[in-house]
């Protein structure tokens, strides 16, 4: 079940994040080595200019060396003698200081040891000058080799220094080249990769802001509707629960603590705190049914009762249901509905329940005191009047005589009344059956029934084509018999009785004060005649149990017959009206329900 | 009384019905022979004496005390040798109920206790005079109850 919305931003942003992590220790790491090699090419170039300077300043020393020899060779002062002699130390600690410097590169080493022998030869030369630039072994000759020797050695010292500065000159560019080579492609590389990486945390903070929109839409959607459902709990009377089965927690809502005669949040809800709320004598179905929640991962409905803190005892309804969530927790979610005010509804209603089927009881033995234990004295009565003979009869006074015709019709009034009350009650209370009946052959039946009494008044009836209903099909043909015997019975004395029966079908909406709206078609089956009408005064009467318009001496009646035909039509929940004119005639009219 | 009287056996606690009973049959032409028990229980106590001659035909009363009419019927035809009896209901009521149960459980005819001396002996000259055979094999609900005018 998806009851949770979809954030799935999440997962690609951890993506966007790690790239870009990556992306940055990269470029630091080139930093760093773009770094250590400016360092090293610096060092490098250091390195060729000490050699420079070194060399430059031992050729300087070597000429400091001649231009003092020269000096003291024409001037015989010995005070140009002295730079000559300094010039042997500058020489030694430079040449140990190149030593030093070239000592990574084999090849200077060679150069060195043969600059170094040039240098010694020179000084051989130096010191053969002055021996033969002296008055006492002054050797014009030799001088002159020695001193053109010494000019060729000094051009060979030079132009060794100059390779030695050319050779480090070309070590010195050959590296700085590699090293260019390797610094020239990392600007551009490395810019891109901090524009990609840009780019990505651009990409996850535009995605970080879209999803804080609608998380505060969620959000707010989501207040709202737990405000509601936390309202509504409090009308419906209702409460909701979570349980937590991974974690084991439960989380009451608000209303539950309420429900249970607490204040919200006054306890921190477990699974046994429940059942010391439920009462002693459903504590062990509310544990299985606890039992059952784990085991089977749902809870049907159950009742029980619980027992608040003042005592109180109220009603409950429990339901559940396990919900999986996104992340494939399980959640149990339980519904308890305080039933109490419905249950003591429902034992109120149970008790007029058991009073109504009681008085039903008493209806049922009073039908049958009336069918049979009333009925047999009458007979009894009525038998014993039939067995006074005529013989008997004329020998009794006529006041007897009289008197015994008075019995006689009394107690034919009595059966009349006993039986048709048993008809009144027997259209209450036996089976309801309906069937598809033809309603003209009811007509049929009715009007069989009745023919001795049509022939006696002459009477002429007609009638419309009936429908064909779902009906007690005995129950109509009574109503057909009761309003055409009624119409029969009040005719005019003088007037030979027509009763025209017709039938339609209308719409229930067009008589809305009267029919069921809900049942859209009715049929409207009227029964008119030309009878001695009533007073419309007793429109609604007529149709009252034992009210009467005429006296019995007038016409024999129980008063029974219309509230018969009133029931009839209301089990077949029908309507029945009546209209009349005095020495017009009268309409009653029954509509039945398609 | 002759051999070939028809035995009839009345069933009924009122004393007043078995008067009327036994006078409208001595008006009767046809041979009879009446005899009368008080309640249901001395009805089937009678009925399984050994010594008992069936009787051609049994009137029974419905409401009896002790043992009523219709748990009789249902014994009567739970019994081998009396199923075949023949039997008619006679009763105050004519409730619908009443008629349905007893024509279920194998009564033959089904009379109300009419509150006319004279129909009581049209009633019994009907049934005395039936062609019981011919009855009992085309019996249905609409014959089943006897009515007079």
């Amino acid at each position: 079940m998806k009851w949770i919305p979809n954030f799935n931003s999440s997962g690609s942003l951890r993506f966007i994040f790690i790239i870009a992590i990556f992306i940055l220790l990269f470029l630091s790491s080139i930093t760093y080595k773009h770094n250590q090699d400016l360092n090293e090419s610096s060092k490098l170039v250091m390195h060729t200019y000490e050699i420079n300077i070194q060399l430059e300043q031992l050729m300087s020393a070597i000429k400091d060396a001649e231009t003092g020899q020269r000096g003291y060779m024409i001037t015989r002062n010995s005070r140009f003698l002295a730079p000559y002699l300094f010039s042997r130390d500058k020489v030694n600690t430079s040449f140990i200081a190149l030593k030093k410097l070239t000592a990574d590169s084999p090849k200077q080493q060679e150069n060195l040891k043969k600059l170094f022998k040039l240098i010694i030869q020179r000084y051989v030369s130096f010191e053969n000058c002055l021996k033969y630039s002296e008055p006492r072994t002054y050797d014009k000759r030799k001088l002159d080799n020695h001193m053109f020797g010494g000019r060729i050695l000094m051009e060979n010292i030079r132009f060794q220094v100059d390779k030695m500065n050319d050779i480090e000159k070309k070590i010195l560019e050959e590296r700085l080249k590699k090293y260019d080579e390797e610094i020239s492609l990392s600007p551009f590389f490395s810019i891109s990769l901090f524009l990609a990486a840009l780019i990505f945390i651009l990409l996850a903070y535009r995605q970080i802001s879209n999803d804080i929109v609608r998380l505060k839409i969620y959000n707010k959607k989501l207040l709202i509707s737990s405000g509601l459902m936390a309202e509504s709990e409090v009308i419906g009377k209702f409460s909701t629960w979570q349980w937590d089965l991974e974690s084991n927690k439960i989380d009451y809502s608000d209303n539950q603590f309420r429900l249970l005669g607490e204040e919200p949040k006054s306890f921190i809800p477990k699974k046994e705190t429940f059942l010391e709320f439920v009462h002693p004598e459903d504590k062990e179905t509310i544990e299985n049914s606890i039992q059952g929640i784990i085991d089977n991962k749902r809870l049907p409905f159950v009742y029980y009762k619980i027992v608040r803190k003042d005592k109180q005892i109220r009603y409950f309804k429990s339901t559940g249901k396990l919900l999986v969530d996104q992340q494939g927790s399980k959640i149990l979610l339980g519904i308890n509905f305080d039933i109490t005010d419905e249950h003591l509804l429902n034992i109120k209603l149970q008790e007029r329940n058991n009073e109504l089927e009681k008085s039903n009881q008493e209806l049922a033995s009073f039908n049958h005191v009336a069918s049979h234990d009333l009925q047999e004295p009458l007979r009894k009565i009525q038998t014993f009047i039939s067995r006074v003979s005529d013989a008997d009869r004329a020998v009794i006074s006529d006041s007897a005589k009289e008197y015994i015709t008075k019995i006689e019709t009394s107690a034919k009034r009595m059966r009349v009344l006993i039986d048709d009350l048993l008809l009144f009650s027997r259209t209450n209370t036996t089976k309801k059956e309906f069937i598809k009946t033809d309603l003209n052959e009811l007509f049929k039946n009715a009007i069989s029934e009745l023919a001795e009494v049509i022939d006696d008044k002459k009477a002429k009836i007609t009638v419309s084509d009936l429908p064909k209903l779902y009906v007690i099909p005995y129950q109509i043909e009574q109503l057909f018999i009761n309003l055409i015997g009624n119409s029969l019975k009040y005719s005019q004395p003088d007037i030979l009785p027509t009763i025209s029966i017709e039938s339609e079908k209308v719409l229930a909406a067009d008589y809305p004060e009267l029919l069921d709206p809900s049942v859209k078609k009715y049929h409207k089956i009227t029964f008119k005649d030309n009878g001695m009408g009533f007073d419309t005064q007793f429109k609604e009467t007529i149709f009252v149990l034992f009210q009467r318009l005429h006296s019995k001496t007038d016409f024999p009646g129980t008063g029974i017959g219309l509230a018969i035909c009133k029931k009839i039509v209301e089990n077949h929940k029908g309507y029945i009206t009546a209209d009349s004119e005095i020495n017009i005639g009268s309409l009653f009219t029954v509509y039945l329900p398609e | 009384m002759q051999k070939n009287a028809l035995h009839i056996l009345l069933a009924d606690d009122d004393e007043d019905d078995r008067l009327f009973f036994k006078d409208a049959f001595e008006e009767v032409k046809v041979q009879t022979k009446v005899e009368f028990v008080f309640d249901g229980l001395q009805l089937m106590e009678h009925l399984h004496n050994p010594d008992t001659k069936l009787p051609d035909i049994l009137f029974l009363d419905l409401n009896m005390p002790k043992k009523t009419g219709k748990e009789c019927l249902i014994e009567i035809k739970k019994t081998d040798h009396l199923k075949n009896l023949i039997i008619a209901i006679y009763s105050t009521s004519s409730s619908d109920e009443d008629i349905e149960d007893t024509f279920i459980h194998g009564a033959n005819i089904y009379i109300k206790k009419p509150s006319d001396f004279n129909a009581l002996k049209k009633i019994i000259n009907e049934v005395i005079t039936l062609n019981w055979h011919y009855h009992t094999s085309g019996l249905n609900r609409d014959n089943f109850l006897l009515s007079l005018k």
